[in-house]
């Protein structure tokens, strides 16, 4: 896994469709039972015109796919800028793509540098950001 | 759980919220990682703390009927990988309050330690609301 990331590799994709269960689940996890999410006929009457799922619900892909690149490192010694741009609703389908901008060294670590973005299926952005993951680079 | 709420109103730079404890039970976890839609990787996956620690904020801060809050943007730090099961300590400040017209952007900042007070993640929120 860690042996593979260089300058320029792609990371991802993670898919994942939303649905109301699951923003219902995220609540109940979060404890964020703000109507805009869970409550469909509130939703109907706002400008947003129906349910939006939490951004944290979508940010957690981004996090899905640095821990299938980075592993442990990624839960240890991860660190993410992220901007929501747009909310994502039940039905879509979102899908997290990242690359490796570069990667620098510091003493026997390397810092992998990324870029990420999440879309939905009209191509949407939902999320923009940068990620760095440090990892062993096994140099002496 | 935080014992005391406030009003929006009285957020200001330099507020600190009621200080919040959680045990990251297997059955939080669990219920994390399907809405999640994940498969988990054996810790308890970092932003479902960083859950944890804005449910600190949104139960100590009602926001009044039909209010929208809007998440702007997320920068977070993680220190140290959690196994499920351990207990957190979750605070959370307020940075910044910034007026732009009938909207006010949050800026709060967080911090997330385990029971031996080691920091495990910490990170910064932006949150549109109105003003």
């Amino acid at each position: 896994m860690l042996r593979e990331i260089q300058q320029g590799k792609a990371l991802g994709p993670v898919v994942k469709h939303i649905t109301q269960e699951k923003i219902d689940l995220y609540a109940e996890a979060s404890g964020d039972f703000n109507p805009i999410h869970v409550d469909e006929a509130f939703a109907a009457n706002t400008p947003l015109g129906g349910t939006i799922a939490h951004g944290m619900l979508s940010l957690a892909y981004v996090s899905e796919m640095m821990t299938s690149a980075f592993g442990q490192s990624w839960l240890s010694g991860g660190k993410l800028r992220a901007k929501f741009k747009a909310s994502a609703r039940p039905g879509d389908t979102l899908t997290v793509n990242g690359k490796v901008d570069c990667i620098e060294q510091k003493d026997d670590v390397s810092y992998a540098n990324c870029t990420f973005e999440c879309r939905n299926q009209k191509e949407e952005t939902i999320i923009t950001g940068e990620a760095i993951a440090e990892f062993s680079s096994g140099r002496k | 759980m935080p014992d005391k709420t406030i009003n929006y109103e009285e957020l200001r730079p330099g507020y600190k919220f009621p200080p919040a404890t959680y045990e990251l039970s297997a059955s939080f976890v669990s219920t994390y990682l399907r809405a999640v839609d994940s498969a988990g990787v054996g810790f308890v996956p970092p932003l479902a703390i960083t859950a944890c620690a804005i449910a600190a904020m949104t139960k100590s801060v009602p926001l009044p009927p039909g209010t929208i809050a809007i998440h702007a943007s997320q920068d977070l730090e993680f220190f140290k990988a959690v196994p499920v099961g351990a207990t957190i300590d979750c605070r959370i400040g307020v940075a910044q309050k910034i007026e732009r017209g009938k909207m006010s952007m949050l800026i709060l900042e967080l911090e997330v330690f385990d029971k031996d007070k080691v920091k495990v993640q910490s990170g910064r929120a932006t949150v549109a609301l109105p003003a």
